[in-house]
């Protein structure tokens, strides 16, 4: 294989990676979204609190697609 | 993207002391000691501004650090027991201040600047950090043989799970923070040549025989600049905030588990 070929797949590799590593906390972000909302409009006087916890919960849901975005740096740049 | 990582790899110091070898990131570290800096001379600034005499109106910068305060105490702290939510305070303040200072240092254009978050070693040191407070705060609390019986919970085969757990928590903590700022950062030196790459193109072609050349290029210097704050406002400020509110939020639910 030349080198041209190996950094041709690496791109693809990386695109592939961060693309399908997208989808889950994409998924999860948008079911903890509209349960957040679909809360506070039953009950506004929890806004606060449940706004707090939507952005733990986010944060958490986001965490797969954080480790594939550093898995495509890597296959990038590192490796 | 050169940029980015241009700074990364040559700047990085290389060291040996006997059998330890290392690296140290000038840029990182020094935009890290300056923002410290920044933020202790805003301390006493701010600490100059309180009255001596509790019984005096309140000044400014008083008021000022009441707001904050009371932001990090009803937002970050809201849902803890009123005595660990005292003593937690100073500290997650202290935090959420130096996180939110790093994260709006990738806004600045200052060659050779890069916001200190975008370094791994300086995420997954503040995610260390937060692991051992864990372990201070859960002794002080409950005493250090319960707090080590709580990893046998709920039986004692459990013990690797929740080292593993232990272990995967304070990683995806700091990898959080790295990834989102860096990732921020790419986006930025990706996307904005191209789009004012594009604007340049598109405008020159409709403005230029429209307006003449001379007239287009101040437009287009207008667009373009309004590119380059979008795309900041919206990667480098807005989720800058977030992820340093995020990252606090985390630190302070952690510690909250670990001591009850």
């Amino acid at each position: 294989m030349g080198p041209e070929l190996v950094q041709g797949l690496r791109y693809l590799a990386a695109g592939i990676c961060m693309g399908i590593g997208a989808i889950g906390p994409a998924l999860g972000e948008g079911r903890i979204g509209a349960s957040a909302l679909e809360s506070m409009a039953r009950q506004p006087e929890m806004a606060n609190t449940l706004l707090r916890n939507m952005i733990i919960a986010d944060a958490i849901a986001e965490t797969t697609g954080i480790y594939s975005l550093l898995v495509a740096i890597m296959i990038l740049f590192v490796v | 993207m050169g940029a980015v990582f241009a700074i990364g790899k040559d700047l990085v110091l290389r060291f040996r002391l006997g059998p330890i070898s290392g690296a140290l990131n000038p840029a990182s570290l020094g935009t890290a000691l300056g923002l410290s800096l920044l933020l202790l001379g805003l301390a006493l600034w701010l600490r100059r501004g309180i009255p001596k005499d509790p019984e005096a109106p309140p000044s400014r910068r008083l008021l000022l650090l009441v707001v904050f305060l009371e932001f990090v105490e009803k937002q970050v702290l809201g849902g803890m027991p009123g005595k660990l939510r005292r003593s937690l305070l100073p500290l997650i303040a202290t935090l959420f201040l130096f996180i939110l200072a790093c994260n709006l240092s990738a806004v600045i254009p200052v060659p050779g600047m890069v916001a200190p978050t975008q370094d791994l070693n300086v995420t997954l040191g503040l995610a260390l950090f937060v692991y051992l407070l864990t372990h201070l705060y859960g002794i002080r609390s409950k005493g250090a043989f319960r707090h080590i019986r709580g990893y046998l919970e709920p039986i004692p085969v459990m013990l690797p799970m929740n080292l593993v757990g232990d272990m995967g928590r304070t990683l995806s903590h700091g990898f959080r923070l790295f990834g989102n700022i860096l990732g921020g950062a790419i986006m930025v030196a990706v996307v904005l040549p191209v789009m004012v790459n594009l604007i340049v193109r598109v405008f020159m072609r409709l403005l230029g025989d429209f307006l003449g050349p001379a007239l287009a290029s101040p437009v287009i210097l207008v667009v373009g600049t309004g590119a380059g704050l979008l795309l900041n406002g919206f990667f480098g400020i807005f989720s800058g905030t977030i992820q340093a509110v995020v990252f606090t939020l985390l630190a302070a639910a952690y510690i909250q588990v670990a001591a009850e």
